[in-house]
């Protein structure tokens, strides 16, 4: 049976301390392979775990699963003790998709504070809207539409979205694609600040081994359709430019980087130096 | 001769009081509305030209605006009555269109049952059933009102139920994480993001209405007021004097409405692209 955490917020539906995925297959119609073929993955409860791979491996559609998305064709997706639509309905899930999605004619407090208004059935609260702005430096774009924002802006006003009801479980599927470097990186910064206050359980889809290293406790290396291997970053935290840029970090990378050859070429994983997933 | 005499130093450029840019509105520069009317001035020129050699085809322009002029009653009672029918008739069929399309969008069984009776009506012309529609109705407003309505039914119909079909994915993603109620993805997503869509069809159906009305005028028999029975009446004594005097409030009606909806959009759509500066 699942035991709980202990101090952590009390959420309906979350009793567990790990995310389980098990055996997990979804097709598309009109596709010759499957998405996710058998997919198994272990995330323990509140790291940061990025998911990265060739277009195609099934980042985007595992993370739809979790979401509640989409419906999986077999096996079985356990997030802390419940299934991704329980979760949904306890509003204890936040997304962030690669465009910021957010309302164009409601202003940034408003899509901040979007959260909180909807499914108020769900009984779930929210944090203070100012203290989410300023901790995505957009204190002083509270009144502005997102019309007025740069794209590192919306950006951040999604992530402070996604953050609003202290989320059990965050899925961020390539968030920072469309930026600037400089601005990626400082985005990364603030999410890691946001994330280190809220100890959330992030899932993070995206294409740069520099990102994934630099935010995650573990990068999960997929190949079509399944987990190729999973690394573990065991970098300090909090981590400044220079642990993210270190020789560790190099060393961590590069060996991201020949799984994902490997996991491009199809080649075997070696055998994977613990039992279990992204721990 | 040296050169620093003619052109003046940086320092007395500096020294100079910075120059106030007053910005003038881009519908009153030249640029904006000098062609338009270089056109009209030229279409007068020819207008006069041709009313002076055939008076029984065209009347002066002159004297139109002397028959606008002394009857003014005249004219505003009329076209408040077509202006009426056209209101009303709007307001049923556009209104009617709206509330189908919420539908339609919300039960796909109702879009499969509708959608290929509403085609056919679009296609059915309207002026057709007119006389059809005066049996059924009587004479009096109620076919023309219903004319009206048939005629600004579809545009309606169509924009809305695909502005309410044109939600991004990802917001209905976010949406559906949060486990919002279909009422809320409707109030607080698919209404607002229809609104660019149904101001666009307003756009169209407005005038529409005008021509809607004016039309049943012409075709409903027992017609007592408004600009439509006042053209056909006209034109069967041969006073083309009202009858072009008619045409130019009509015309004077249609501006009005498609102002107020150009002014409805910059208010309710100051956060779509279409309001944006394109050189932002």
């Amino acid at each position: 049976m699942p035991t709980s955490v202990p101090g952590t917020p009390g959420h309906r539906g979350v009793s567990g301390d790990r995310i389980e995925v098990r055996a997990l297959t979804k097709s598309y119609p009109g596709s010759d392979r499957p998405a996710l073929a058998g997919l198994d993955l272990e995330v323990p409860r509140r790291r940061f775990v990025s998911l990265i791979g060739p277009s195609g491996c099934g980042k985007s559609t595992l993370l739809r699963v979790l979401a509640g998305l989409t419906s999986p064709d077999e096996g079985t997706v356990d997030l802390f003790g419940s299934g991704p639509r329980a979760l949904c309905r306890a509003k204890a899930v936040g997304l962030v998709p690669q465009t910021p999605a957010l309302l164009p004619w409601a202003t940034v407090r408003r899509n901040v504070a979007l959260p909180g208004r909807v499914n108020r059935r769900a009984g779930r609260g929210t944090d203070t809207v100012d203290e989410l702005l300023e901790g995505v430096g957009l204190a002083h774009a509270a009144r502005s539409y997102p019309h007025q924002l740069s794209g590192g802006m919306r950006q951040r006003v999604a992530i402070a979205r996604a953050f609003a009801l202290r989320p059990e479980l965050l899925l961020m599927d390539e968030p920072f694609s469309a930026l600037d470097e400089f601005t990626r990186e400082s985005l990364q910064l603030q999410l890691l600040d946001l994330w280190q206050q809220r100890s959330t359980t992030v899932v993070f889809v995206t294409h740069s081994v520099q990102e994934a290293v630099a935010l995650s406790d573990t990068v999960v290396v997929m190949a079509p359709g399944k987990v190729h291997r999973t690394v573990p970053v065991d970098l300090p935290r909090p981590r400044g430019t220079s642990a993210v840029t270190g020789p560790d970090a190099r060393t961590i990378a590069d060996t991201v980087r020949a799984h994902l050859r490997q996991a491009w070429d199809g080649g075997a994983a070696e055998p994977e130096p613990e039992p279990t997933g992204a721990r | 001769m040296s050169t620093t005499e003619h052109s003046p130093s940086p320092a007395a450029h500096d020294a100079r009081p910075p120059r106030r840019r007053t910005r003038v509105p881009a519908w009153l520069h030249p640029r904006t509305w000098a062609p338009t009317a270089v056109l009209v001035a030229l279409l007068a020129v020819a207008w006069q030209a041709v009313a002076r050699e055939h008076p029984y085809i065209l009347p002066e322009l002159g004297e139109v605006g002397r028959t606008l002029v002394e009857e003014p009653s005249l004219f505003l009672e009329n076209a408040w009555t077509t202006l009426f029918t056209a209101l009303i008739g709007v307001l049923m069929g556009a209104g009617g269109a709206f509330v189908l399309a919420l539908l339609m969008s919300e039960l796909d069984v109702v879009r499969r049952a509708l959608m290929p009776i509403a085609v056919v009506l679009n296609v059915t012309p309207v002026v057709a059933i007119t006389p059809a529609l005066v049996v059924a109705f009587g004479f009096g407003m109620a076919p023309k009102v219903v004319v009206t309505a048939l005629i600004t039914f579809f545009p309606v119909l169509i924009n809305v139920t695909t502005g309410l079909r044109s939600v991004p994915g990802p917001v209905l993603d976010v949406f559906r994480t949060l486990h919002a109620s279909r009422l809320e993805v409707l109030l607080r997503v698919r209404l607002p993001s229809s609104l660019p869509y149904t101001l666009a069809a307003l756009r169209v159906v407005l005038p529409l209405s005008i021509v809607g009305a004016v039309v049943a005028e012409f075709v409903a028999a027992g017609s007592a007021g408004g600009l439509g029975t006042m053209i056909r009446n006209s034109a069967a004594t041969a006073r083309l004097d009202l009858v072009y005097a008619a045409i130019a409030c009509l015309a004077a009606m249609g501006v009005t409405m498609l102002a107020l909806v150009t002014a409805l959009e910059r208010r309710l759509l100051f956060w779509h692209e279409s309001q944006q500066d394109p050189a932002r």
